[in-house]
Formats: C-alpha cells, structure tokens, sequence
C-alpha cells in the first residue's frame, strides 16, 4: 500500500515534467518551420539595426562610447561619425555584437570643453545611431579627489539633512499624542510621495532599456522584492508581531529613505558625470532642504523610544549615506539597468514602510486613521516633499 | 529624480548659484579640478590633432574607402573620343540591377544601378552621332532611361516606363556638344535616383578638344537610414576612395575633368582643388570660362574643369561643404615631375 502510494507520488511528479518536454518538442518544431508559418501571414520587416548608447566617456583626446545591441539578429558596427564628420576608431570588443552584448567605440577626437557633441555609430545596413551630448566635459576617472569630492555631495544631499531633520526629535517628544499622530502620518505622507517618485522614475528609466532587459515587469519585480523584504524584516524586528512601532519602526523608515537616496545618488552621478546636469549650489541645496523632511519622518516613529546618540546617528547613516554610494556608483560604472532597479526597490520600501507607518497611526492616533491629526498630517506631508521638491526640479 | 527637469530648472537659475555657505568648500573644489583639467585637455589639443584624427589620417591605409586600386577606372576614365562622323552610330547596352553595394567600409547600401555601379558606366558620343542605348530592366521596379540633351520626346525616358523583364532601345542624335547626364526618371523621382540610376554622358564636339589626361567625376550621396538626408557623400560612388587611391597625373600636362552632381536630397554640392586653379565651363557649352578654385553645381548641374598643375605633389580636392567632405567627398591627386 504505501509502496504504490510512493510510486503515485513519482508517477505524478513525472507527469509534471510532461508539459515541459512537449514544450520543448513544440519549441523546436517552430525553430525549424517558424519562418514558413510566418510567411503564411506575411513577410517580416527587416530588423532595426539601432544600438543602446548605454555611456560615453570623455578623455582627453578621445571619445569612449559603450553601445549595445538590443535586437535579436546580430549588429555589426561600421561606421563612426563625430558631429556629423566620419571619425577613425576602434573597437574595445566585438565589431559583430549578438543579442544584448556591448562593445566600446573607441575615438581619438579633439572635442571642445562645453560645447555639444552628437556621435553617431552607423551599422553594416547604414542605419545610424545619433546620441548627443549636450554638454562636452572631461568625464571623471576614478581618483582620490574626485571620490572625496562625491563624498562631500553624498553627505550634503544625503546624510546631513536627514541627521538635521532627527534633531526635532526633542520638539517631537514634547508634542501630544494628537500631534504625534499627525507627525506620524505626515511621515507616512512622505514616504508615500518618495515611493510614487522613485516608482515613477523607475518606470520612466526602464522605458529607455531595450525591451529583452527591462519592461515594467523588471520595475514590478524591484518592487514586490524590496516590499516583501521589508515586510520580512519588520516581522523579525517586531518578532512576528505585526505592526511595527518605535525604535524599529524608526529603522524602517531610515532603510525605505536610504534606498531611496541610493536611486537618487545613482541618478545625480550619472547625470553628472555624462554632463547633462549641473550640479551647482544651488541643486545641492534643494536637496539638502527636500531631505531635512526626510530626517523628520524618521524622527516621529522614534519619538516614544529610548534612543541613544549613537543610534541615532546609525539611523541618519542608513537613511543617508547611501547617497554617497550611489554617486560613486553613478559616477564610475555603467548603470542603466541598476538605476531604474534601484528606484523600483525604492518605490517597494516606501510604499511597504507607509502601510507599517499606517497601521502604527491607526493604532494610536486618537480617532484612528480618520481623524483630521491622521488626514491633514498625511496631506501636509506630502505637501512639504512637493514644495521643497520644488526647489530641486 | 527627473534629471532632465532638474536641468532645466537649473540651467534657468543657475545666475543665482552663486554658492554659499560651507557648500561652497566642496563644491569650488570640484569646479576648479575641471577647470584645470579643461586647461591640460586644451594644451595637448594639436597634439591629438596630428597623432590620429583630422585629414592627416584620412590617407593612403586610414583612408576608410572599400576596394582595390583601380576599382573604380571605368567609372574615372572615360572611352575615348572619337573624331566628328555624322551618323555613326554609337551603341551601348544599360542594365538596370538591384544591388547591395558596398559604399563605405563595412556599410552595405541596397542601391538600384545601371550595370552594376553608381554611377553608372560613362556614355560617350561625338556630336551627330546616331545613340543606341539598349536599356534591360533586370530589376524589381519599374526604370527608365532620361538623357539631357536635345532629342524627340518619345526618347526623353518619362512617358515609356520600362516594368521589370522589359527593356526599350533608346535612338537619338547626340546633341548638343558638352557634358551632361543621364537618369531615372520612373516615379517617384527621389527615390529612383537617389538609390544610385544616375551617370555621366559626354558629347563631343564636332571640333576636338585638345587632347588631355581626361577623368570623370560624379558627385553623389547615400541616405543610408531612409530619413531624407544623406549619410555618406562620394565622388563616383566610394567614400574616400581617391584619398586612399589619389589620381595620378603629371605636372603640366592638360588635365580635364567632366564634373557632375547626382546629389539627392542637398541642395548644391560642389568641388574645390587646392594648392592650384582651374578653368570651368559650365555644361561643357559656349566660349565662356571661369578661372577659379571652386566650383558649385545644384543637382543635375555639371561642367568641364581644365587646369595644368603648375607643381608637383598631393593635391587635395573635396566639396567645400565641410560636411560632405568629412561624410567621405574628398580625395587626392598625386602629381609627379
């Protein structure tokens, strides 16, 4: 009896597999009919032949230019040209690319300090690929100077605001519990504009991947991954209570900012780095200003707890260095696909840190999540991320 | 972040930018190392120059052209001229084929030719001569044949459409005496020319020009990405192809050069010799001629240069348009003692 049980099991599990191999009998049938039940509807339109500009660099003397082959038939680089001129170069890599595989174009050029470029990249079939830069300047090659210098940015942006906007904690702790609940959801009102930002430049950047690397599924994936995990998370901190509140509630709310400025460090040093931001003093102050908020959302769910300095500052460092990391990232790497991950996984933890906020001002709010503490805080805090954000474009 | 909305913004308020605070400290460090940098990229510039981009490389081996040294001789020399015999009849054969060409290295464009090149093969005629042209449609559209010239309308190449697997014999006199052109005159128009049926046609006077080192020159394009502009420009049909082969003639002797342009989509093209002068008469007609460097011509406008070169050396000669000449029209003479 229980021997024909056992075989039952594994016969099962083998009809399991069944599917899979008549998938794959099915799969190689296309492969080598495919085209004439394609004929069958009409001819197939040739294939594009464009390339990603996934990075150009500038050196002295010289134009790098990292392009990939987003299409499934192969691509073969031809032809070079620099503001419309064809340019001698070479290949770091393969002349013929397959499917998503990259290569580097080498060109000595003499370009001009501040003054837009436009390289074009011309395949086998003459179709040619244009990507501009608006602004020709020196691209930073990793060293001493320009690491500290993102450094100083990273703690600007990220860390300093965020540790100003703690030292409310001692105004908070005096507030009644009214004006807690109100800071409370004014937390969750923030983060609730800091994940619909990050989902949105996740889905703005995974637009500009080829469709075999990203697609929204890529964005849903950083976001169901990074929510899930943060509500794994606040179930080992609160162990397995639900409902996170103090001190670690607090932890969540610096992680879902931190991944937050990670994205948003990724995004300043790129655009930096390729010239097409400025970043100027004042950019670097209208960060400062939009993440002071962010300091205080992390203070509010702490404002009931023992917290000593030392944590304190452990949370102003979750919550804002890795903005420094993310410039470091963005400066020196190529990172078209980690940038719109990195902002999925953002939009995931803050939206997941606002439901855990949520329940903490439903818990303790007096009137709950319908009291007008909860809905003008939760307001009022969006309100404050969309006027500073103002000032940062 | 929206990067390009934070540019935006800050290219508006950058005049306030001035920077304050402590912000100031990091941040004018950073300017001053690009500054600096800026400095030491300007300083090595003419070294950059010379060492591997700029004309310099565009010669002999770094000239990027496709093919052998003597590739394109059918389409440079033109046959002979022949002495003035009213009636002779002069015949050549015009295969219209779909072919993919190899116009720049490693770059494929899927032109339609006459015999097999664009251009197409120089026809040659003395003034009075009986023209039979024995036009082959071997290709997948529907081509004719337009002479310029002077003949009776139903040989003009615009009303007799020649479908694919047809051909049609084409019989005029040839007149008048001077240089001109041939293409398709099928619709639609820019199409059918611009894929590359277009060529040279020399009719000789019934008085001979004087005898000459005598070359042939085509000026055209390639819109290789089908958005209305060209990608690569070319005299008969290869870029660069005379910087890595330059022309060979020898100082003094009388060199003329039939010049045309077949250049879609621009709207003149036209030719500059450097480091000497040439004479130029416009159509190859009439007494006048023009003493200059440089020389424009719209599409369809040709004309006749003669010079001597008064030195020995490397003579440049490109279309003055920067563009064109850096899109692969330009090209060298080499000429000895």
């Amino acid at each position: 009896m229980e021997a024909r049980t056992a075989a039952g099991e594994v016969g099962w599990r083998l009809w399991a597999l069944v599917p899979i191999l008549l998938l794959a009998l099915a799969v190689a049938a296309v492969v080598s009919q495919g085209d004439r039940v394609v004929d069958l509807v009409g001819g197939a339109p040739p294939p594009a032949d464009e390339l990603d500009v996934r990075r150009v660099e500038l050196r002295q003397g010289e134009i790098r230019v990292l392009v990939r082959n987003p299409q499934r038939e192969d691509v073969t680089i031809a032809s070079v040209t620099v503001d419309d001129a064809i340019v001698p170069f070479s290949l770091d890599g393969p002349a013929t690319l397959g499917r998503l595989r990259s290569s580097t174009v080498v060109v000595p050029y003499d370009w001009v300090p501040d003054e837009p470029l436009s390289i074009g990249v011309t395949t086998s079939t003459g179709i040619q690929t244009v990507h501009d830069v608006p602004a020709a300047v020196l691209t930073p090659e990793p060293g001493a100077r320009g690491f500290l210098g993102y450094l100083l940015i990273g703690l600007l942006v990220g860390v300093v605001p965020v540790a100003l906007g703690l030292l409310w904690l001692p105004s908070l702790r005096r507030a009644g519990s009214a004006w807690l609940a109100a800071f409370m959801a004014l937390t969750a009102g923030l983060l609730t504009f800091l994940g619909v930002e990050a989902l949105f430049e996740a889905l703005e950047l995974q637009a500009g991947l080829p469709p075999s690397l990203g697609g929204p599924g890529l964005v849903l994936l950083g976001v169901a991954a990074s929510a899930l995990g943060m509500t794994f998370l606040s179930m080992r901190l609160t162990k397995g209570r639900v409902g996170a509140s103090g001190l670690a509630l607090a932890l969540l709310v610096a992680i879902g900012i931190g991944v937050h400025n990670l994205g948003e460090g990724l995004a300043i040093g790129t655009s930096f780095a390729t010239g097409e931001l400025q970043l100027g003093a004042f950019l670097v102050i209208g960060f400062m200003v939009h993440n002071v908020t962010e300091g205080l959302a992390i203070a509010a769910p702490a404002t009931r707890a023992r917290v000593t300095l030392v944590r304190l500052a452990a949370l102003a460092l979750i919550a804002g260095a890795p903005a420094i990391l993310g410039t470091w990232v963005g400066a020196y790497a190529t990172n078209d696909v980690l940038t719109p991950l990195f902002f999925a996984l953002a939009a995931g933890a803050a939206l997941q840190v606002v439901v855990e906020v949520g329940r903490y001002v439903a818990r303790t709010a007096p009137g709950g999540l319908r009291s007008g503490w909860a809905v003008g805080g939760y307001l009022a805090g969006i309100a404050a991320m969309w006027a500073t954000g103002l000032l940062t474009g | 972040m929206a990067k390009l909305t934070r540019r935006r913004l800050l290219c508006a308020t950058a005049p306030l930018a001035a920077a304050p605070l402590g912000v100031k400290l990091a941040l004018g460090g950073q300017a001053e190392a690009a500054g600096h940098d800026h400095e030491a990229h300007r300083a090595t510039a003419g070294h950059v120059e010379t060492a591997a981009s700029g004309h310099a490389a565009m010669i002999g081996e770094g000239a990027p052209a496709v093919g052998g040294p003597n590739d394109l001789d059918a389409l440079l020399y033109p046959p002979d001229p022949r002495p003035h015999r009213p009636g002779r009849v002069r015949e050549y054969t015009l295969v219209a084929h779909d072919v993919e060409l190899e116009i720049a290295p490693g770059v494929f464009f899927p032109a339609w030719t006459y015999n097999g090149t664009v251009p197409g093969p120089v026809i040659r005629a003395t003034e009075d001569d009986l023209l039979r042209v024995r036009f082959v449609n071997a290709g997948a559209h529907p081509h004719t044949i337009h002479f310029h010239g002077i003949h009776p309308t139903n040989m003009d190449g615009v009303f007799e459409i020649v479908g694919p697997g047809d051909e049609l014999t084409y019989e005029f006199p040839a007149r008048p005496a001077g240089f001109h052109v041939y293409h398709c005159h099928a619709t639609p128009l820019k199409k059918h020319i611009h894929k590359g049926l277009y060529g040279a046609f020399v009719i000789d006077p019934k008085e001979p020009r004087e005898p000459a080192r005598e070359l042939v020159m085509v000026m055209n394009g390639y819109d290789t990405d089908g958005d209305g502009e060209n990608n690569f420009y070319t005299v008969n049909g290869r870029t660069f192809y005379y910087a890595r082969y330059p022309i060979r003639a020898r100082k003094g002797e009388l060199v003329r050069i039939y010049l045309a342009n077949l250049t879609e989509f621009d709207l003149i093209n036209s030719f500059h010799l450097h480091a000497d002068f040439f004479r130029y008469q416009p159509t190859g007609t009439g007494e006048h001629w023009e003493y200059t460097d440089t020389v424009m011509q719209c599409q369809g406008q040709r004309g006749v240069l003669e010079l001597r070169f008064a030195h020995a050396g490397t003579f440049m000669f490109h279309a003055h348009q920067s563009e064109f000449t850096e899109l692969g029209w330009m090209g060298y003479f080499r000429v000895e003692e």
